[in-house]
């Protein structure tokens, strides 16, 4: 470095090490800055809470922020898709059964009551190829198909579903998982 | 805020909860259609396993079934009594995190002759958010198929190992019924039809 240049660095260095004098109201001012500050950030906040104390004290805000939480909690229940009163999602779900000699054809299975009250769902037959659709519950169920044929009704598991295990009233039944298509 | 309005908040709150809560409870309208000492039976059965926090849904459905199936009373509460001893360590075996539907379907398995211990590894295995409830009745029905239960539930981990989506072991399940339908023995079916839908890094799990 040139010497007239590390004079001039000297120079500023020097300079820069100086201690500033700083006039004696400096801290105080800066203080009452500081304060004055956090005083109308708290003044602010302050002021969110004041207008919810006065939503919430008025009888007819009550009413709304009440018939709020319960429209949420309701429609958190019963969103778009379709549900079960308890809140299950369900999908529409087809069974079919090849049964050309069958009479009737029936699903029975858990979504359903096992047919309890006539709940039965009563499958249309196209030449021998029986379905229905009908809406179930997102999960795992057990159902089975009645067929009323030439030798009475008959309980028949579905010959293309995964066996049920429970079958602990001697008649067949088979297995099902109903994916929820909304995830 | 008022301790007033907190009060009347929490109130509607409580109410709303309720009302889904109270949504949420089966109806056991069934339950009449069965003989005093059984419906007491099945009202102490359904009680206990709610206790352990025990999805009890079930236990209604297998009474509906039997009363359908004409079974009579004690009969049918003997099947809910398995049913709520196999949901019970079902539960055990899976832990807290598992769903209402794998316990179902896990309990099923075991129906089956799965051991609760395969089926708590298998749910260590795959994680919190993989659903072992297709899976888990994959196994059972194989079982019920004839395939041995230590070949069933490798097969079953090789493939939830491998990442097979639901879609893959519904695949597998089907080959394997044609398989032994067609006469193959069933656990060759099983072990053969895994390596078929298991990625290759994952086919040691099935020989083991």
């Amino acid at each position: 470095m040139p010497e007239w240049g590390r004079t001039t660095l000297e120079m500023i260095v020097q300079d820069l090490q100086r201690p500033v004098r700083l006039d004696e109201s400096f801290e105080r001012r800066v203080m009452v800055r500081v304060r004055r500050y956090y005083a109308q950030r708290r003044r602010r906040s302050r002021g969110w809470l004041a207008v919810g104390a006065s939503i919430t004290h008025h009888p007819a805000w009550t009413a709304a922020v009440a018939a709020g939480i319960v429209a949420v909690a309701t429609l958190g229940v019963l969103s778009v898709h379709p549900r079960t009163a308890s809140g299950g999602v369900i999908e529409p779900t087809t069974f079919v059964l090849v049964a050309p000699t069958a009479r009737s054809v029936a699903v029975v299975g858990d979504f359903n009551n096992w047919g309890l009250d006539d709940s039965a769902l009563v499958a249309t037959s196209n030449q021998g190829v029986w379905s229905v659709t009908a809406s179930v519950p997102v999960g795992v169920h057990r159902y089975a198909f009645v067929v009323n044929g030439v030798n009475g009704k008959q309980w028949m598991a579905d010959p293309t579903a995964p066996r049920s295990s429970g079958d602990d009233f001697g008649m067949p039944s088979s297995a099902l998982v109903v994916e929820d298509s909304t995830k | 805020m008022s301790k007033r309005t907190t009060r009347s908040l929490m109130m509607v709150a409580a109410l709303a909860s309720a009302s889904v809560t109270s949504a949420n409870a089966q109806d056991p309208r069934v339950l009449p259609r069965l003989d005093a000492p059984s419906r007491a039976a099945i009202a102490a059965v359904v009680d206990s396993a709610k206790a352990q926090g025990i999805p009890v849904e079930p236990l209604y459905d297998k009474v509906n079934e039997g009363v359908v199936k004409g079974a009579d009373g004690p009969h049918i509460v003997v099947a809910v009594r398995n049913l709520a001893l196999d949901l019970a360590t079902a539960h055990r075996a899976l832990g807290a995190l598992a769903t209402a539907d794998e316990i179902k379907a896990a309990a099923s398995a075991m129906h089956a002759g799965v051991p609760a211990v395969e089926l708590g590894k298998l749910k260590k295995q795959s994680g919190l958010r993989r659903s072992l409830t297709l899976p888990f009745t994959v196994l059972a029905d194989i079982v019920s198929r004839g395939v041995p239960v230590s070949t069933a539930a490798n097969a079953i981990r090789s493939l939830v190992g491998a990442g097979a989506k639901d879609k893959d072991i519904n695949d597998f399940q089907r080959n394997v019924k044609v398989d032994i339908e067609q006469g193959a023995p069933p656990a060759a079916a099983a072990e053969t039809r895994a390596k078929g839908t298991a990625k290759p890094e994952n086919l040691d799990q099935i020989d083991q």
